[in-house]
């Protein structure tokens, strides 16, 4: 492999040969150590375990033949399984698509797949509440609103839905100036949140990127479609997935590397759309391979020597981190960890919580909310013990989860960096830090 | 990645890896481990079997038994390590585990002998005190208890079979309303509501009126997972008798346990622990293991350090695979392997015979430092090391040794890599 900058794109690559993940059924030698493990399993009855679900009930799936089980449905996507499954079993993913299954057969109810599809298209409903954003709050977030969204569509009354934000992430970079001396060039996938939630969350990643000597390139893209896979909406997550390669890939192939801050749609980019809808063509292989989590790149920055690391001012904090779940199916550890290592005198406090229980869009059902609340019980408990001000999350939906069980705020890593580099912070960071 | 000096990659986290991890931590290396999943710790009793059988006989004295193994098998990893280090490393796990509030019992002297959930007896080292009242060299009789509504248990058969080994035995499946009602249960969860107290006082009273002459009452291994000293010791209150644990199918919640106790005393001492990263290719150089690659998502990721130990469980942890012509391969490193040369070699024709199978004695062959080396006896490379199952020259499931073997070379190996001769 040729020695590269970890900013410049592959452009050649090896084409890998892939397989359906069913295939990794066959190895399951039945230990129960995934379903040990399964925090949904832990919380409730309406959901048999990760065995069951995946390599058991996928012998009894068959293309043409009625779904055996709709269980699978609870199965909230969070990877534990994966992660301590002995034998390399992909239960996770065969859950997900046997989620597909039922609903291309037509056996999901028709208010539930409204409803999974309203909450499962964050880019339609950030283009039309945005705009309206106080308003649009208001609908969302108010008792009426709310409760009226439970007795009608099984949105969860108390769901931890976010506030659109005044401005978008991408009317904040019309107005923002364009470095003059940048030796590099990155792209930044947004995504949703970002955009028409959390624009704060660019914007550092932005500062940090900068201050590192990139220009960041921010061209048209949309939602990844993570929501929809998580639903079993396949066929429009494969048309979003496609409008993504065709937006991104001229960059990639102009050699620059596509970075992301949402641990969900950088997973999405890089496995998850390619895998669940068997979707491997070249040019969807090259956007996985050129697409890294902003820690990940970060550190593979610093592994090279080419991170800044002078001059960082030092955040006089203990707070405690949660790596949320897309990191295990990232496979990279806990990059979040070890940058903010990096940070003087923060002290980061690990939790060793399997899941906040959200899921994606999982505990916004109102059928699912109180599994999700029970399954993240450990975390609240855990955060509120650390007496910090505030948490730390890389995953936006874990982070609106959080903040909703807990009553305190949740940052992104790249916000402690872009503060640590020098960058104002903004809210809630900037009321939550000692000076 | 950048190297990391003065460090240590553990692949694999059976209780090699987990020992040897847990000792290169504690003593300042900074230890990362990696595992693709977990094993072991969640399969086995959650007991530490040194040698339970010898030349067919069940042994009663491991440290007899093994000076009579080492001079008959120089090669046997306990031959290697010597008895000294067999002694050091289940002194070291017994403090570990006493400081943990879950003390392990037994010695070298002398085999506890439980009762199995089929009825069967068997031997082992070290046992966690929620399990030693059950030892059948005491011969008072016994209530074995289960949960009608738990599957994984039977206690009449168990108590049957026990009976017809001449032990005073009776079982008896409770039916609890707080189980009756539930689709999912696992030893798990089962363990979780033993660490309730009104599940405890429902179970203690549903136990009492089927006592009688029994004085002591034996349970499936579910009496907690973090609280199971309290467990214990409130159960034993309520039915004023002593009471003991039975391991039973996977998972394993005594087995867990350990697992919690060594990857806690692991990250404590500022090691890491990664489950779900699945090692496919590594790179050496000069005699030297330079890299490590773990599988990710859209990638491989690299590890790079100054030493590794390779903890990977052979055959039954996939660290070696075999094919049908007969091939056993080490996957990662392609080290060689000591085993039988033609697949006509690997079984002898009785599929249940005590003398075992050639095959399952196959693995890497090591140097007194636990080195794997080559067919000159030198190591292969000056920075790798082996520890558990994937050693060769021992039969684990048939001397019922696998658990000390794990523990003992984990040890040994950890000590190695940190200086310690």
């Amino acid at each position: 492999m040729a020695k590269q900058h970890i900013w410049e794109a592959q452009t050649e690559i090896e084409l890998g040969e892939y397989r359906p993940v069913e295939l990794t059924l066959d190895r399951c030698i039945k230990c129960n150590i995934c379903v040990s493990a399964c925090p949904v399993t832990a919380v409730t009855d309406l959901f048999p375990g990760p065995k069951y679900e995946g390599p058991q009930g996928g012998r009894f799936r068959q293309k043409r033949q009625e779904t055996p089980d709709h269980s699978v449905d609870y199965c909230s996507g969070c990877r534990v399984c994966n992660m301590v499954c002995p034998t390399g079993v992909r239960i996770a993913e065969i859950n997900a698509r046997a989620r597909a299954d039922i609903v291309a057969q037509g056996k999901q109810l028709l208010l539930g797949r409204l409803r999974n599809n309203l909450l499962a298209r964050p880019e339609l409903l950030g283009k039309v509440g945005q705009p309206l954003a106080p308003l649009a709050n208001v609908a969302l977030h108010g008792k009426l609103g709310s409760w009226l969204a439970e007795k009608t569509l099984g949105i969860a009354q108390n769901a931890p839905l976010p506030s659109f934000s005044r401005q978008k992430f991408s009317g904040w970079l019309k107005g923002h100036p364009t470095p003059t001396n940048a030796a590099r060039k990155v792209v930044y996938f947004h995504g949703c949140s970002t955009e028409y939630y959390e624009p704060r969350v660019g914007k550092a990643a932005v500062q940090v990127l900068e201050a590192n000597g990139f220009e960041v390139l921010v061209p048209p893209q949309n939602c990844c479609g993570l929501p929809l896979l998580s639903n079993g909406e396949f066929v429009a997550a494969r048309a979003y997935h496609q409008s993504n390669i065709d937006h991104l890939l001229d960059y990639v192939k102009s050699g620059y590397v596509i970075v992301g801050t949402s641990t969900s749609c950088t997973l999405t980019l890089k496995e998850e759309a390619p895998e669940l809808l068997d979707f491997y063509s070249e040019e969807a292989q090259l956007l996985a391979t050129n697409t890294y989590d902003m820690n990940e790149f970060l550190l593979l920055l610093h592994d090279e020597g080419e991170l800044r690391t002078d001059g960082l001012r030092p955040i006089p904090l203990t707070l405690p981190y949660h790596p949320p779940c897309q990191y295990r199916a990232h496979r990279i550890g806990r990059p979040a960890v070890e940058l903010l290592d990096l940070i003087p005198e923060l002290k980061i406090i690990e939790s060793h919580v399997a899941c906040c229980g959200v899921a994606g869009t999982y505990g916004y059902k109102s059928e699912k909310y109180e599994i999700a609340m029970a399954v993240g019980r450990p975390l609240f408990d855990f955060i509120h013990k650390t007496n910090a001000p505030f948490s730390v999350c890389d995953s936006e939906t874990c982070r609106w989860q959080i903040t909703h069980a807990t009553n305190l705020p949740s940052v992104h890593p790249v916000e402690l960096l872009a503060f640590a580099y020098g960058y104002a912070a903004e809210a809630p960071l900037l009321f939550l830090l000692p000076y | 990645m950048v190297m990391m000096n003065d460090s240590v990659l553990v692949i694999g986290a059976g209780l090699a890896g987990l020992t040897a991890a847990w000792q290169t931590a504690v003593s300042g290396k900074k230890t990362r481990l990696i595992a693709k999943g977990w094993g072991v710790t969640h399969w086995h009793a959650g007991c530490v079997d040194v040698l339970g059988f010898y030349k067919q006989q069940l042994v009663s004295s491991p440290v007899a038994a093994i000076g009579q193994l080492t001079a008959d098998y120089p090669q046997h990893p306990y031959a290697l390590t010597g008895i000294e280090t067999v002694a050091e490393a289940l002194a070291a796990l017994q403090a570990l585990c006493a400081e943990a509030g879950y003390p392990l019992h037994g010695s070298l002297e002398r085999n506890w002998l439980l009762p199995t959930a089929v009825g069967t007896l068997r031997p082992t080292c070290l046992a966690p005190e929620t399990m030693i009242a059950g030892d059948l060299r005491l011969d008072t009789p016994m209530l074995i208890v289960g949960f009608q509504h738990f599957g994984d248990f039977y206690a009449q058969m168990a108590a049957d079979n026990l009976v017809a080994q001449g032990v005073l035995a009776r079982g008896v499946m409770l039916d609890l309303p707080e189980l009756a009602g539930r689709r999912v249960l696992t030893p798990v969860i089962l363990a979780q509501l033993m660490e309730q107290p009104a599940f405890r006082a429902e179970v203690g009273r549903a136990v009492q009126p089927h006592v009688g002459e029994a004085a002591r009452v034996g349970f499936p291994a579910v009496l907690g997972l973090q609280q199971a000293m309290a467990v214990k010791a409130d159960l034993e209150g309520q039915l004023a008798r002593p009471i003991f644990e039975i391991p039973i199918l996977p998972p394993s919640v005594p087995g867990m346990r350990l697992h919690h106790i060594l990857w806690h005393a692991i990250e404590r001492a500022g090691g890491r622990v990664q489950e779900g990263m699945l090692v496919v290719g590594a790179e050496m150089e000069g005699g030297q293991v330079t890299a490590v690659y773990t599988e990710a998502a859209a990638r491989q990721r690299s590890h790079r350090f100054d030493q590794y130990i390779l903890a990977t469980g052979g055959l039954l942890g996939g660290g070696l695979v075999t094919n049908f012509e007969g091939g056993v391969r080490e996957v990662i490193f392609d080290l060689p392997v000591a085993g039988p040369s033609s697949r006509l070699e690997w079984f002898q024709q009785e599929f249940v015979t005590a003398m075992g199978h050639p095959i399952y004695r196959a693995g890497l062959e090591v140097d007194e430092n636990l080195q794997p080396v080559a067919e000159n006896g030198r190591p292969l490379y000056n920075n790798l090391y082996a520890a558990g199952s994937t050693l060769a020259h021992c039969d684990v499931i048939r001397e019922r040794s696998l658990e000390g073997v794990a523990l003992v070379t984990g040890y040994k190996v950890g000590r190695l890599v940190v200086g310690d001769s």
